[in-house]
């Protein structure tokens, strides 16, 4: 009772204090900066989605810049990872398989992107998607980076069945159209969850966890 | 449920035609689903079709006829789109509606430094096709066979391309525009030029835009010539524009040949002036033909003296200053015994006694 209420005072005394050369606290407040880094990051990432969505829907066309679109979902379609997922298997996720979940899905958005990027016809259009597939890129190495300083693996190789180099295109123009629309709206639904997914992240590994170090010390 | 299959199939798939052609499209229901062709209902871009332009060709095959088509709303292709009676959509198709393109005009051409060639050029006179075009760049050496492509587009605006090296000299090139849409392509005109005869350079460095003396209607420009000329066996000539500070009106001087100093004159006095320099390469290994005049240089700032301004002239309250300064500490030396007591009490009396003396001084 009584001890555990000193342990819980001095742990929080000991996390106001600036510098602490003695214990070996580099990394984990590396894994802080990086979470609320990789946060702010999704959140540019969205805000700029946005715009990109709105110039590219209307490339396509009426109806799919219509506000209320909502084509059928074709077999085809589910080769882009799905972030809705079931919320007490979201809540259940461990750090690791909440991190990997992130890093796979971007990386293989990111691919398909890419892709996009090359068939896409207008010059603006080009110049955006460019500059989007870089920032995503940046979010993907920052996950990885988030993964790295927690002593995480990253995932290896592209998470279900390897897209061929082509990727399995859709047979004719309209059916690609729909393929875009639902990697744009996909894409737009991992943002979301992903600044859910390191909100959660942010609480778990605060930016000068000392805790565990003390625990080691046999405190 | 992802169902396997289509639900329906659209026929013609995604198909190109000419502004003004008509189109009969059909939307054949897939077997596995209980639809018929009185459950179905086409829209194009958004919009529903009228009914009156449908025709049930089977059991569960819908027809629709339009006529006299516009240019696609959008390059991707107007989305034609079979739904079921709840909205849901079955299948789509993309039409490619336009005009073939026309003919690149205006291709002109420069070479910066005699190291790579720039072009440009306008797409036909009518301009808009309503499809996606394509331009290819292309250029061969007289005499030579083979064609090259370019590969850098867009460097200076969209109708631009880039060649950055193996350009031969003193050898005529064949350029030309191809221009290609999904209804065809256009060929432009050939150019034939020689790199020789269409370079330019860098605007002149350095610019440095200063007064003369005290002279109220002239500046001084200099600037240095730039790096590429040492390299090449090429004059330069070059060319002034100025202008007042709060006009859009330049004023050009054309005379100034290969100097790189020049004095402009008939100048207002007491205004800011912008200055302006640019280069043309010109007498290219002994060539008489001139070059294409470079970009202007930065704009220099630089102001004329104001009448009167340069006169050594001190106004006349600094000088009584100085005067009772010099006065005053004389004074203080004297009748002060040291600074310990220097104030405003000290110079009130040295005031004073100022007063007695200038007194004694006219009574004189």
């Amino acid at each position: 009772g009584d001890s555990w209420g000193i342990f819980t005072f001095l742990c929080a005394a000991l996390c106001n204090l600036p510098a602490l050369p003695a214990l070996n606290c580099s990394e984990e407040l590396g894994a802080g900066q990086s979470i609320q880094q990789t946060y702010d990051l999704t959140r540019y990432l969205e805000h700029q989605l946005r715009t990109l969505a709105g110039t590219y829907l209307n490339y396509l066309g009426p109806p799919f810049n219509e506000p209320d679109f909502n084509p059928p979902r074709l077999a085809r379609a589910e080769r882009v990872p799905s972030a809705t997922v079931d919320l007490d298997l979201w809540r259940g996720l461990t750090d690791n398989a909440r991190l990997a979940a992130n890093y796979r899905a971007y990386s293989r958005l990111l691919c398909y992107l890419r892709v996009l990027d090359g068939q896409v016809g207008t010059a603006e259009l080009r110049h955006r998607l460019a500059h989007f597939c870089a920032s995503l890129q940046g979010l993907v190495l920052s996950i990885g980076g988030v993964m790295s300083s927690l002593g995480y693996p990253l995932p290896t190789g592209p998470a279900g069945p390897p897209a061929p180099p082509g990727a399995p295109t859709a047979p004719n123009d309209f059916l690609k159209k729909m393929d875009d629309f639902w990697l744009l709206k996909e894409l737009q639904t991992w943002l979301w969850r992903s600044a859910k997914d390191f909100n959660r992240l942010k609480k778990k590994v605060p930016p000068a966890v000392v805790t565990l170090r003390l625990e080691a010390r046999g405190f | 449920v992802s169902p396997a299959a289509d639900p329906a199939v659209i026929s013609p798939q995604d198909p190109t035609l000419l502004i003004g052609s008509s189109l009969v499209a059909t939307c054949t229901v897939s077997p596995d689903f209980p639809l018929k062709a009185e459950d179905l209902y086409w829209t194009l871009n958004g919009r529903r079709l009228p009914a009156a332009s449908y025709s049930a060709l089977g059991p569960s095959t819908l027809s629709v006829a339009l006529a006299r088509l516009n240019g696609s709303r959008q390059q991707s292709g107007d989305n034609l789109v079979c739904h079921s009676r709840d909205g849901g959509i079955l299948a789509g198709s993309c039409l490619y509606v336009g005009l073939p393109p026309e003919k690149p005009v205006n291709i002109t051409c420069w070479s910066k430094n005699m190291k790579d060639l720039t072009c440009k050029w306008a797409p036909g006179t009518e301009g808009e096709t309503f499809l996606h075009t394509n331009y290819t760049l292309k250029y061969k050496r007289r005499w030579y066979g083979q064609d090259n492509t370019c590969q850098e587009y867009h460097t200076a605006g969209t109708y631009s391309c880039h060649i950055p090296k193996d350009l031969a000299l003193f050898t005529p090139y064949e350029i030309w525009v191809e221009a290609s849409n999904r209804l065809g392509v256009a060929v432009s005109d050939v150019v034939m030029l020689d790199i020789l005869d269409v370079v330019t350079t860098d605007p002149p460095s350095d610019v440095h835009v200063s007064r003369v003396g005290d002279l109220e209607d002239q500046l001084s420009v200099r600037w240095s010539s730039p790096p590429a000329l040492k390299d090449f066996l090429f004059q330069a000539k070059y060319q002034i524009q100025y202008r007042v500070e709060d006009s859009s009106e330049w004023k050009v001087v054309d005379d100034v040949g290969n100097q790189t100093s020049c004095r402009l004159a008939g100048l207002r006095p007491g205004t800011v002036y912008f200055v302006q320099v640019r280069c043309n390469p010109f007498s290219i290994y002994g060539s008489k033909k001139a070059g294409i005049w470079s970009d202007w240089s930065n704009p220099t700032a630089a102001s004329t003296p104001r009448s009167g301004e340069c006169r050594q002239q001190r106004p006349p309250q600094n000088t009584t200053l100085r005067r009772e300064l010099k006065q005053f500490f004389g004074w203080v030396k004297k009748h002060a015994y040291g600074c310990s007591n220097l104030g405003i009490k000290l110079y009130d009396q040295w005031r004073v006694w100022l007063q007695k003396s200038h007194k004694t001084r006219n009574q004189v």
